[in-house]
């Protein structure tokens, strides 16, 4: 079964087969490895890209699915190799210990700050909730956030 | 590795799945149907996917009539101002579904017919008198959403129907609603409890209420003679307890990681008590418009 895929904001046509995850897809046929492979059931959030703005899990995604919308994975954040102003302030919070949460935590936290620019730390934590860090380092993560918002709302 | 199929028209759907009854399953969101595939709890040699069938998606608040069709997603019921308003369990019970991305790709028709004990929707759609259409090859028809669940996972459908609406009455004034549940965690947890409650009043009186509970029972279950309690008078913290009790009296938990047998049947009484207060403020007035009952209804002049 052929699939069309506009990931990143480019077009991609693949032979693939019918009941593939989006997930399957991005890593081991386009090799786009920032999406991470996690518990597979939807728990962790790993996983989590954005399809037409909105995050999901892409292992319980069939790729199939998602023709003709937009996903965006984590490399679609950083523009001509900088990274953006949320993945900056994961950096210079200290936000990742493993990294293995990091990718999907960049993009829940970069759904949420495009629907509501000055989030409370409340609404980080519920956006963030579907996202598991094994390192269990959630405040730094939390502050990264709030710190992103202030600094893009400065620049606004 | 199953084939796909991919319906474009719901005569199409149904006719697919009438003619491979027992070989092929309906995905829509796929947050249940993916995870039964990977753990061999399912096996099927077709998925139909049902997600090309847009009219099946849609909230349409008419007047005291709201229609839900099935490919609703979860978060679409919790982002609903409307709803917060004048159905306010069904949001309550949305947003404590899943996360941010299950809710997202769920949809409502989904979390009906996985019938899931303790699934969050069922007991917050049963307190508005849901109905559910269903579309087979033989025609269409509809059923009380109760009729619905015939099990743990199990639902009275046909090979080859689908459930495609979920048609609710959600009263104009004086009404109220509210969606409970006790969890270990407070996100990414199944309920150890959920009690959903509603009611309408007339002047200082309750003139029409329903209690329903989910993950107590092998199916959600109404409760009439809890609800009967408090019909005919002011909400007190009297006819609540008794509500209650009748409430835990009426279910059968089991004992599993989220509790034992005893502790839910203690914390149904509990949660109704809170459900029905909730509902009652909201029926009156007393409650601010489209605010939203803390997760185990827990207020904070209420002694702890």
């Amino acid at each position: 079964m052929r699939v069309e895929l506009s990931v990143n904001g480019d077009l991609y046509r693949r032979e693939s087969e019918p009941d593939l995850t989006l997930l399957a897809l991005l890593r081991d046929v386009l090799e786009l490895t920032g999406t991470k492979w996690g518990c597979l059931t939807g728990d962790c959030g790993a996983c989590t890209v954005l399809v037409d703005g909105e995050p999901i899990v892409s292992c319980l995604q069939l790729a199939r699915q998602v023709e003709g919308r937009e996903v965006t994975t984590v490399e679609g954040l950083a523009g001509n190799g900088a990274l953006d102003s949320l993945q900056a302030a994961f950096v210079s919070n200290g936000a990742a210990q493993c990294g293995f949460c990091t990718p999907g935590m960049i993009v829940s936290a970069e759904a949420l700050l495009r629907a509501r620019p000055s989030p409370s730390e409340a609404e980080i934590r519920e956006a963030l909730s579907g996202n598991l860090c094994r390192c269990t380092g959630y405040n730094k993560i939390i502050d990264a956030v709030l710190e992103a918002a202030g600094s893009r709302g400065a620049a606004a | 590795m199953a084939e796909l199929f991919v319906p474009q028209t719901l005569d199409e759907a149904v006719g697919f799945l009438e003619s491979h009854a027992g070989s092929a399953t309906p995905i829509a969101g796929g947050t249940d149907v993916m995870i039964d595939l990977r753990t061999g709890g399912v096996r099927t040699e077709w998925l139909v996917d049902l997600s090309s069938l847009g009219s099946l998606a849609g909230i349409d608040l008419d007047g005291e009539q709201l229609r839900l069709g099935a490919l609703t997603k979860i978060r679409a019921l919790e982002v609903d101002s409307r709803l917060a308003r004048r159905a306010t369990a069904l949001v309550e019970a949305a947003r404590v579904l899943g996360s941010v991305q299950i809710r997202t790709m769920a949809t409502l028709g989904g979390n009906l017919c996985h019938a899931t004990p303790s699934a969050e929707m069922p007991p917050a759609l049963l307190v508005h008198d849901a109905v559910v259409e269903i579309a087979g090859a033989a025609g269409e028809r509809s059923l009380p959403l109760a009729d619905l669940f015939a099990g743990p996972g199990r639902t009275t459908l046909e090979p080859g129907e689908l459930l495609t609406a979920v048609r609710l009455r959600i009263p104009a004034s004086a009404a109220g609603s509210c969606y409970l549940r006790q969890t270990v965690r407070w996100s990414m947890d199944l309920a150890g409890v959920g009690v959903a409650a509603s009611m309408e009043v007339d002047g200082a009186a309750i003139v029409q209420a329903r209690v329903a509970l989910g993950a107590v029972a092998p199916v959600p279950l109404i409760v009439p003679e809890a609800a009967e309690a408090v019909v005919g008078s002011e909400l007190s913290p009297a006819t609540a307890l008794e509500a209650g009790a009748r409430a835990a009296a009426a279910c059968s938990p089991i004992s599993d990681v989220r509790g034992s047998a005893d502790y839910r049947r203690a914390v149904v009484s509990i949660l109704v008590q809170r459900a029905l207060r909730i509902a009652w403020l909201r029926a009156t007035g007393d409650w601010p418009e489209g605010l939203l009952a803390p997760i185990n209804g827990l207020l904070a002049e209420e002694p702890a």
